[in-house]
């Protein structure tokens, strides 16, 4: 046996702890088969044997389950190997007093890197503290979410005052006599954003059927934002393509082909979302490790096999003026100024800035404006961004909502919140809110990924997305891992929780007595907490 | 039969509701039961007056009365508006007869729960609405003559309406927009254009049990107009059809994913240029392809133990010492347990290609 | 509650023409004011059509400010009315001390001013009447247009007519337009500004109805038009959104339907005028009135309009006969004024419709 030292990496170290009952075990060595990690094996354990302590031969070897202690391979806590056990003979069990990242650190010289989601968001969700408070009794009636008609439609794409419309009236009809910036009419709901290499091409299939699937069979018009990895030309040059919102990114991955696929390509794409930064590393560009950079990764993103490290910003744009008039210019000039160009960039303490400079250009070609907030998930980044950067969505958006108000303008650059959205279950309840707060509406890529069977959480369990070793098939690019996914089940969950989401928010509508999105409609909201109150400038009730 | 005439406006003052109704309630108790109403807006008139002797028929003639003519009349009520009235005429109509020699406005009939109601003109919005029956009592019955407003009969769960399209060919829909919303039970007979109904509910043609009911009550209903000479053109069977609430096996059922992704998605999947997918689903300890590892059996180490091919859970392992890939999950004891290290695992990870 | 009336003749009514039509609506209001709008005006006013005539209730300083404010920028009094008030005891009514009605003229330096200017000129002074009035709650400025005099007043609306003598048909007031509404109080508080009919700039609006998106349509409105202010009641935001498209924007009348109840965005797509229905929808979300109404509107025109919500969840009914037309929430009250019509000439807008009667009592139907 080896000799033990203090500095040697010991159980104690380690986030999660196998619990293992050695009595319930019939060696069937399903969990050890299943556990993407390596990070548990089958052992040989020497035993003394019972009986009397004269007899010889007296210690027996026995198969034992035993954890692996390492850094690369340890357990993250994703329970598949509880899942397989058909005797409940093993479990995991969070340590609560771990010191991997401080090992880790020490150990490596190296800043640790996850994926999955802020793992330090102690402070509890302000969307949480709001609830819908005004609710119709007699003064106007409330309404049926089942039987009445509701709209649910927000528009997409720059919104130009009344006055600015450039509207002449003839023979008592108004008439168009200019050319205005590209409108699109879409669900307040977008499923966003993440790309393929970041996500399995399954689980990224799977939520394009899932989106056509709401358009064309449901009459939902959900959206989905590509992410930035490429797009597949069959999905460029199908009818689908006008229900996505191509992301393009500080990479640029896989626009050439996209250039390429324009020709042939037969609808125009919903929308294009500059990503500027991401709510969850909000800092730091995209991050796609070497492992995860399979084969047609590489094809679709012309790239080697290697760690992807976008730049942070957009090369080429050094100031926000810069960044309006080249880069949404350009996008704007690709799709011949017929696809509403969107900005998507972290919540941040300047939020408000770039919001008021995009309201005052005066080419009138931003189109959206997403505003991710600390509690969104990511592939992978370094825990360092994950955990200690970002801003919280709520007070964020509704400052821009404000600022909007102060000038006049709101409603000429559509709002899109995101970050962290559906966290304690209900997305409706939250798009709800938010809407009343000022956006027209809402995105979320990590409930996708909890709809499609992620098994990670916001309290470190599993967060492994960086390893491209996904336990579920989501966040790999590994065949044996990804082909755990079952595309159709995928699909048909997401779809469901669409249709869930879409009765609930007619739920909160029809409670309210609005018939329309209650886009800043705030007198809605209430909160117990006076401090929520003030700083969002809603009802404060007790 | 004991007449009275009540005046709504005594003075140049308008008798407020509240004093006319309990004036007409002490005219009841004085054995009145013929009333003349010259009414000012008044609601509730005719309704909430109750003889004390059960089977004593009221009558009410009215002349511009408020809101809820007849409203929660009871059986033995007779009541007649010569003229148009506003909202809720024989809400809750609990049995009696009610006469509208005009126009009504929204929601007539709302909530009507027996009895007859006659309109010999238009009634307005959500007319009709929650119109119920119990079978303790009559079914009620509301007859139009011409044409309802929109979102009429609205969680109806029971009762006869009829209407009858009359001078209506001006219009597109008698039943207005967004009829029968939420309907659930009872039956609507109409006659003319209808359009934007809910999909709660179905159109049929008539059955002879129907056509004796409408020829019957057209008699009923044109008396009670003062209307008959209409009969004929009215009961042109041919020119009327039903509605009835949808049987709930025949709500239809959304495609599932997997069929829309086999028959409308993009052939062979939008990820087809690049790869080959089968779309097959592992298991989590998947065999063959699908384990994560894969041992590999060194022959020069092998002292021929048999310890792996003892402790292989899943029997993978021959007598030559041969790997059945559909029966070997890559759990690595064969690996684990041979002394003398024969077997290693191997990575089975894989580019999907 | 509130029910709601308008008149349109061709020949000269009083008052108490309001007075009846809302007194068969008894139960449908609640009897806490009574206030109403006269356009179009007769008797001694006849004669001064194209000057401004102030309608105010105020105290005796508020009097004699306003007074010193329209002094100072130039306004000469032409002709001033003020109701023979009848003080009789036991009367449900909280009155002012002082009813001021007035046709003045404009001053000097706009003999020679554009229409615009004279306009631009008019609400600046009620304005700032408005302003000065309000600042030591000496009194109300109801309106300031030529060829409109308005009333508003707390109490029973039979006691206020009775107060105002308007339940006797004299010479004055008098007009081809009465607008009028039985209630004070609304969901907010009781302010006298808060009665409908509400005007600006000759446009009038009464509302029944609820308006859900008050809060969003007031920080909108807030910002477009220096006139928008008081928003006492959440129906001011109907008169304001009127105003905005058919005076400011200079969009035919009917758009109005399609900036408080818009469409849907798949009944639009359907349309050949999609495009620019869409653009109205998406520029104006903002001023979408959500919730129940029924809205009569009098444009400075003359012409009377109706419109109903997307679900027509308030009751309305015109009913006509040769010389006159009467808007009203309830047909009772046309059964009292007009008891010999025609009945089937009755009109009961329905849902998205905008009803129009033009000056020569033609109507229009226009569905949304």
């Amino acid at each position: 046996m080896a000799a033990v030292t203090v500095n040697e990496l010991h159980i104690d170290d380690l986030p999660w702890i196998i619990e293992y009952d050695e009595s319930k075990c019939i060696q069937c060595g399903k969990c050890v088969a299943s556990c993407a990690f390596k990070a548990i094996k089958p052992a040989i354990e020497q035993r003394k044997k019972s009986g009397s302590i004269t007899e010889k031969n007296k210690f027996e070897k026995v198969i034992v389950i035993k954890q692996n202690i390492s850094f690369a391979e340890h357990c993250r806590g994703c329970g598949m190997c509880v899942r397989v056990c058909p005797n409940g003979a093993i479990h995991v069990k969070r340590n609560t007093d771990d010191r991997y990242s401080v090992r880790y650190r020490a150990a490596k010289a190296d800043s640790v890197k996850k994926g999955g989601r802020s793992n330090l968001n102690t402070e509890g969700r302000t969307l949480d503290k709001i609830k819908v408070g005004r609710i119709s009794q007699m003064t106007d009636p409330s309404l049926d979410a089942v039987r009445h008609t509701f709209e649910l439609k927000t528009p997409f794409g720059r919104v130009l005052s009344a006055d600015k419309l450039g509207f002449e009236i003839k023979n008592d009809t108004i008439i168009e006599t200019k050319k205005l910036p590209p409108n699109n009419w879409i669900y307040p709901i977008i499923m966003g954003d993440m790309s393929i290499g970041a996500v399995s091409w399954r689980m990224w299939e799977a939520m394009a059927i899932a989106t056509a699937y709401l358009n064309e069979v449901m009459g939902i018009p959900v959206r989905m934002c590509t992410g930035e990895g490429g797009i597949p030309s069959k999905l460029l040059k199908s009818k689908y393509v006008k229900y996505m919102i191509l992301q393009i990114a500080s990479g640029h991955f896989g626009w050439n082909r996209i250039i390429d696929a324009m020709p042939d390509m037969t609808e125009d794409p919903a929308g294009i979302l500059i990503k500027i930064g991401q709510g969850a590393k909000p800092g730091d560009g995209g991050m796609l490790m070497a492992n995860k950079v399979a084969k047609y990764i590489q094809e679709i993103r012309g790239v080697p096999k290697a760690d992807l490290l976008s730049p942070p910003t957009h090369q080429g744009l050094y100031s926000i003026e810069e960044s309006v008039q080249k880069m949404f210019l350009s996008m704007n000039a690709a799709f011949n100024f017929k696809v509403p160009v969107a900005i998507k960039v972290a919540a941040s303490a300047t939020s408000v800035s770039v919001y008021n400079n995009l309201l005052r250009d005066p080419y009138n070609i931003v189109g959206g404006f997403f505003l991710d907030g600390l509690a969104a998930g990511t592939g992978a980044a370094h825990e360092i961004s994950l955990n200690h950067t970002g801003h919280p969505i709520t007070s964020k958006l509704r400052d821009c909502y404000l600022a909007a108000i102060h000038q006049g303008r709101q409603g000429e650059i559509p709002i899109f919140a995101g970050g962290g959205l559906g966290q304690t279950g209900s997305f409706a309840a939250d798009a709800f809110k938010l809407i009343c707060l000022g956006a027209n509406g809402v995105f979320s890529g990590r409930l996708l990924l909890e709809i499609a069977g992620c098994v990670g959480n916001d309290t470190e369990r599993c967060n492994a997305c960086n390893t491209g070793l996904c336990p579920a098939g989501i966040a790999s690019q590994d065949v044996c891992l990804t082909k755990r996914l079952d595309i159709d089940k995928v699909a048909q969950n997401l779809v469901n929780y669409f249709i869930a989401t879409d009765f609930e928010l007619r739920k909160l509508m029809a409670a309210t007595g609005c018939s329309a999105l209650p886009i800043g409609r705030s007198d809605a909201l209430i909160t117990v907490d006076k401090n929520v109150a003030d700083r969002l400038d809603i009802q404060y009730v007790c | 039969m004991k007449s009275i005439t009540i005046e709504g406006i005594v003075n140049n003052e308008r008798i407020s509701t509240q004093d006319l109704l309990q004036e007409i309630q002490s005219k009841i108790d004085e054995g009145f039961t013929d009333f003349e109403i010259h009414a000012c807006g008044q609601h509730d008139i005719g309704g909430s007056s109750w003889a004390k002797d059960k089977d004593e028929t009221l009558t009410f003639n009215i002349t511009n009365p408020g809101q809820r003519v007849g409203a929660m009349a009871r059986r033995g009520t007779k009541i007649f508006v010569n003229g148009s009235t506003p909202a809720d005429v024989g809400w809750l109509n609990s049995g009696a007869e009610i006469v509208v020699k005009g126009d009504c406005g929204d929601t007539a009939a709302h909530c009507a729960a027996s009895g007859h109601i006659y309109v010999s003109g238009r009634v307005g919005t959500r007319s009709g609405a929650l119109m119920k029956f119990d079978p303790k009592f009559e079914a009620p019955e509301f007859w139009v003559l011409k044409n309802t407003g929109s979102y009429s009969f609205e969680f109806m769960g029971g009762g006869i309406a009829v209407i009858c399209g009359f001078d209506c060919s001006d219009i597109d829909s008698v039943l207005g927009k967004r009829s029968c919303v939420g309907m659930v039970g009872g039956t609507i007979y109409f006659r003319g254009p209808i359009k934007d109904l809910a999909d709660c509910v179905e159109v049929q043609d008539l059955n002879q049990e129907d056509i004796s009911f409408l020829e019957n009550g057209m008699d009923r209903f044109l008396t009670a107009i003062d209307k008959r000479g209409l009969k004929d053109t009215l009961l042109n069977i041919n020119e009327w059809r039903k509605i009835v609430p949808l049987p709930p096996d025949k709500k239809t059922e959304r495609i599932p994913v997997a069929k829309f992704r086999k028959e409308n998605w993009v052939e062979g999947g939008i990820f087809g240029d690049f790869i080959e997918d089968d779309y097959k689903v592992y298991e989590l300890a998947a065999t063959g392809d699908g384990r994560l590892q894969e041992p590999q059996w060194d022959k020069e180490k092998c002292v021929d133990c048999k310890m792996c091919i003892n402790n292989c859970p899943q029997n993978a392992i021959s007598d030559d010492y041969s790997v059945n890939p559909n029966k070997c999950i890559g759990c690595s004891f064969c690996a684990t347990v041979c002394p003398k290290h024969a077997w290693s695992m191997k990575d089975n990870k894989k580019e999907i290609s | 509650m509130c029910r709601i009336g308008a008149i349109k003749s061709k020949k000269y009514v009083y008052p108490s023409m309001a007075l009846k039509l809302m007194r068969s609506q008894q139960e449908g209001h609640d009897d806490s004011g009574f206030a109403f709008v006269m356009q179009d005006l007769g008797g001694i006013f006849e004669s001064y059509k194209d000057l401004p005539c102030l309608s105010m209730a105020a105290t005796v300083k508020g009097t004699r400010l306003a007074e010193d404010i329209l002094h100072d920028i130039g306004f000469t009094r032409v002709l001033q009315w003020s109701p023979d008030v009848n003080n009789q005891k036991g009367l449900k009514i909280s009155p002012m001390p002082n009813y001021i009605f007035e046709v003045l003229q404009y001053p000097k330096s706009h003999k020679y001013a554009t229409k615009e200017e004279k306009e631009e000129l008019l609400i600046d002074t009620s304005l700032r009447l408005r302003k000065a009035l309000e600042e030591d709650n000496e009194g109300f400025i109801y309106s300031f247009w030529p060829d409109m005099l308005t009333l508003k007043e707390i109490g029973s609306p039979k006691d206020i007519g009775t107060y105002f003598g308007l339940w006797n048909d004299k010479d004055e007031p008098c007009a081809k337009i009465v607008t009028a509404q039985c209630r004070q109080n609304t969901n907010y508080d009781i302010v006298r500004y808060a009665a409908h009919p509400f005007v600006l700039e000759g446009y009038t609006v009464l509302v029944n109805g609820e308006n859900t998106f008050y809060e969003k349509n007031k920080q909108y409105q807030q910002g477009l038009y220096k006139g928008y202010v008081g928003f006492e009641s959440d129906s001011q935001c109907f008169l304001y959104t009127l105003h905005y498209v058919n005076k400011i924007l200079k969009w035919p009348l009917r758009y109005f339907m399609h900036v408080i109840n818009p469409l849907s965005y798949d009944s639009i797509n359907k349309r050949e005028d999609k495009n620019i229905l869409l653009r109205i929808k998406a520029s104006l979300e903002h001023l979408e009135t959500n919730g129940p109404n029924t809205v009569l509107s009098v444009t400075p025109d003359g012409r009377l309009l109706c419109t109903c919500d997307s679900k027509k969840l308030r009751p309305v009914v015109i009913g006509r006969d040769d010389n006159t037309v009467i808007m009203t929430s309830e047909v009772a009250g046309v059964n009292d004024l007009l008891p010999h019509r025609d009945i089937r000439q009755d009109i009961y807008p329905k849902e998205r419709e905008m009803v129009v009667v033009n000056n020569d009592l033609t109507v229009e139907r226009w569905q949304q």
